[in-house]
């Protein structure tokens, strides 16, 4: 089966910068389509105004932030890929993150999904609770966990 | 990321010499500050109470949580401390606050400071880790009721 489309999960942090470098390698290597994922907390944003923790401007102030941090994040990441010669399609969603990420990697039919490391896992509860280990869990294709930074880093410079 | 890679024993302060809530946010910030954590104290402790004049952050069950998101701190840091008197934090509940939580973060780091802040709510929620909080004893104890909090599979709900 050849992998034509690849889907990858960011979060707008520095270490989602190296996934996004590994899909894009990948994507070249198989000259597959690639499609980066962004989505917007809104869960955590809404436990926050729940718990009182948060007030709702400062809760509004925070979903904007967000959705602009992942609009600059999927801008430089489709720069990224274009300087290597790959398509980038930036999908901007928003809602529970492993939800909107499983949902839309079955939509778009991925054959292969990229998603950052995980954290190490204490207990049931992280399983269950922890976002990046929902998705893995949940997605509907095979999914490639990436490591070693310094590797990545390597490989993408020689793309 | 969990509240207890970053919450250690030398952030914690037992028993609160501050009576009131501005004192009481300035007694941790300075703490903070002098574990290095903090690179401006007094933008740090203004940040904080601008976002207190928002609404307070004592969100009840004696518990206050103020935070801001500050330019002064590199990524993630909190500091905690206890009051055995109680402050008066104009809580929802209108009862003193014993346990506080200051947070600060790196305004860059949006994602990360959400799922903390979140994970602090939820486990704050449970009766029995606030009963723990309040009686330990010592900062390393502190650090262990979160951490078993943080690794109890009994809360999965």
């Amino acid at each position: 089966m050849a992998i034509q489309t690849i889907a990858v999960s960011i979060s707008g942090s520095n270490a989602s910068l190296i996934t996004a470098k590994y899909a894009i390698y990948l994507a070249k290597q198989l000259q597959a389509k690639l499609s980066a994922i962004y989505v917007v907390d809104e869960k955590s944003l809404h436990e926050l105004l729940k718990s009182r923790i948060f007030v709702e401007i400062e809760a509004v102030e925070y979903e904007h932030d967000l959705k602009n941090q992942g609009k600059t994040s999927l801008e430089r990441i489709v720069k990224m890929a274009e300087s290597k010669g790959v398509n980038c399609e930036p999908l901007l969603l928003e809602g529970v993150i492993h939800e909107e990420v499983v949902n839309k990697t079955k939509e778009l039919a991925a054959d292969l999904l990229v998603i950052g490391d995980l954290k190490e896992v204490l207990s049931a509860r992280e399983v269950f609770y922890d976002e990046g280990e929902r998705i893995f869990r949940e997605s509907p294709c095979p999914v490639v966990v990436v490591k070693n930074p310094l590797e990545v880093e390597r490989l993408y410079k020689v793309l | 990321m969990k509240i207890s890679d970053y919450l250690k024993k030398e952030f914690c302060i037992m028993d609160l010499k501050a009576t009131n809530k501005e004192a009481a946010i300035r007694e941790i910030a300075c703490l903070l500050s002098d574990r290095g954590k903090v690179k401006d104290k007094e933008r740090f402790i203004q940040d904080i109470l601008e976002r207190e004049s928002l609404g307070s952050t004592g969100i009840g069950h004696k518990i206050a949580i103020p935070h801001s998101r500050t330019d002064v701190i590199d990524g993630f840091a909190i500091g905690f401390g206890r009051s055995r008197a109680g402050i008066d934090f104009k809580a929802l509940d209108d009862d003193k606050v014993n346990l506080i939580f200051l947070m600060g973060a790196d305004p860059q780091e949006l994602n990360l400071y959400l799922r903390l802040l979140a994970e602090l709510s939820k486990l704050l929620m449970e009766n029995a880790f606030r009963r723990e909080l309040l009686s330990v004893s010592t900062a390393e104890e502190v650090v262990e009721v979160i951490k078993k909090f943080e690794g109890a599979g009994a809360t999965i709900k």
